[in-house]
């Protein structure tokens, strides 16, 4: 076992578009088991940082260790990119993503948007990968919706579904952005459900959330980001109790 | 009672035949063509993305009958100069005559692929980035992604634009004539002047056009059902 690895860590992330700074040198220490969630105001970078983490966007500086993996990069023209796209290939497959807009692929059922990955990227096959697809969906109590399609749930069900098929990875880390920021404030708690479920059994989370409940409640650690940089961190008690600086004591609102 | 075409009845048919092969032919070519062209356009190399921007205002500038002469005398003559080259070279005596089912598959090809490349530019950019942006956090390669996800999404949006584009092609064929094929629009031409009875056969011309695009339209609908799974979904 490689038990002894970090499952996620980032070393002083820098990232601009277009000469434009948006993270401005951003680590974080995802260990087994650590909820880690991100705040901070729109536009502070989060889901850029999130993204960097599965190269989504490629930073400019700074390094992107899974499980003990550095992912390579080189330089050319000036521009920073991987250096092998079959290890960024590799490390997507170990950080499943839930999307704010849950990006379930609207041509496959949902049992088929759980499988998909699991199939062709992991190489499982289709017998094991739909087995162990519709325990997901049972687990998301969605085992009745194995044959719909996206646009025939409900905001909450795809959300739901979109975790089991990033589940269906068994990935190292779950990165979540804003997964329930797109949906009705009925449907939220669902979603809620499950994350504090999958947080209760070990799983290694980074979450971008505007769910003050959910950070205090969940996480191991809470990052407020402002303006690209880590402007607190520590735990939900201090950060969000106790918040230091005066722009987070606006962003947590009235109480402070 | 049949129907009697003086004679000319199985020559219409072979051109039938031929006009059918050639538009078929011309089709996957077009489609090949289209396919690359629009993906050289959307891609990240400059390079590729002005050629494939040459090719397509190109073509689609100019008339077909134009295309059509210029690629096969042209390309006759292009041929000559690189055989009499290597028979310079080689001492031998080769000539090349350029086969005009060949050309017509060809410059048909060439053009509508020009056509398909904007119907399919078109489509690729309305497919939702997010889903191709969930493929590749998934860990899918570029192929693999659009295999599985960006094809069969921007084929939805596609169908349309290319059976339009197939239609078109398909009529086009008729201007093989000029090239010396021998089509059915040819083949009735020639029957007409012979018999001055038009009509006997010029409207099972039409009709056979309307065949072919009867069958294709199946093709097509069983095409639209399968790329429009998940989206209609007032059935499931
Ligand atoms: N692809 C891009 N090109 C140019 N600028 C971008 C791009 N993506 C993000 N940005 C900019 O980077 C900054 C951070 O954006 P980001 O989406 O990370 O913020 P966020 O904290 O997730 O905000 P929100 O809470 O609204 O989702 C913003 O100013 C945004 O305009
Ligand atoms: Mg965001």
């Amino acid at each position: 076992m490689t038990e002894s690895y970090t499952p996620l860590v980032v070393r002083d992330l820098h990232k601009s578009f277009n000469g434009n700074p948006v993270l401005e040198g951003l680590s974080l220490e995802a260990h087994v088991g650590d909820v880690i969630t991100l705040i901070g105001s729109s536009g502070s970078g989060k889901s850029t940082f999130l993204r960097c983490m599965n190269l989504l966007e490629i930073p400019n500086e700074g390094d992107v260790i899974v499980h003990g993996e550095p992912v390579k990069f080189c330089v050319k023209r000036g521009e920073r990119h991987p250096a092998d796209w079959k290890q960024v290939e590799r490390i997507r497959g170990k950080l499943s993503m839930v999307f704010q807009g849950f990006n379930l692929w609207a041509h496959m059922t949902l049992i088929g948007n759980v499988i998909e990955a699991p199939v062709h990227v992991l190489g499982l096959s289709k017998k094991e990968a739909r087995e162990r697809g519709m325990a997901l969906l049972e687990r998301v109590g969605l085992a009745d919706r194995a044959d719909y399609f996206p646009a025939q749930l409900s905001g909450g069900q795809a959300q739901r579904g979109a975790i089991a098929r990033a589940l269906a990875m068994e990935p190292e880390v779950m990165l979540f952005d804003e997964p329930t920021s797109a949906l009705d404030p009925e449907l939220v708690g669902d979603v809620l459900k499950v994350m504090r479920e999958l947080a209760d059994e070990g799983r290694t989370m980074v979450v971008v959330t505007h769910e003050m409940d959910f950070a205090r409640d969940v996480s191991s650690q809470v990052i407020y980001l402002h303006k690209g940089q880590i402007a607190e961190a520590g735990k939900p008690g201090d950060i969000l109790e106790k918040p230091g600086t005066p722009q987070l004591k606006q962003f947590l609102g009235p109480r402070f | 009672m049949p129907i009697n075409f003086y004679g000319y009845g199985p020559r219409l048919l072979e051109g039938a035949l031929l006009t059918a092969e050639l538009a078929v032919l011309s089709l996957i070519l077009a489609l090949a063509l289209g396919l690359l062209a629009a993906s050289a356009k959307l891609s990240r190399s400059g390079p590729l993305r002005v050629l494939a921007t040459i090719y397509s205002t190109a073509i689609r500038g100019v008339p077909e009958l134009v295309l059509m002469m210029l690629l096969f005398y042209g390309g006759q003559i292009g041929v000559n100069m690189l055989t009499d080259r290597i028979n310079a070279w080689a001492g031998t005596d080769y000539f090349i005559n350029l086969n005009p089912f060949a050309a017509g598959v060809i410059t048909l090809g060439v053009i509508y692929g020009a056509y398909m490349c904007e119907t399919f530019r078109g489509a690729f950019l309305a497919v939702d980035s997010g889903q191709i942006e969930a493929a590749k956090a998934y860990g899918m390669s570029e192929w693999l992604a659009f295999r599985r996800v960006r094809f069969p999404l921007m084929m939805r949006h596609a169908l349309p634009g290319l059976n339009n584009n197939w239609m078109v092609l398909l009529k086009a064929t008729a201007l093989v004539s000029i090239i010396g094929l021998t089509d059915m629009v040819r083949i009735a031409d020639q029957a007409t002047k012979a018999t001055h009875l038009p009509f006997l056969f010029l409207i099972p011309v039409g009709l056979g056009y309307l065949a072919i695009t009867t069958v294709s339209e199946i093709g097509v609908a069983w095409l639209r059902r399968r790329y429009d799974t998940g989206f209609n979904t007032d059935g499931a």
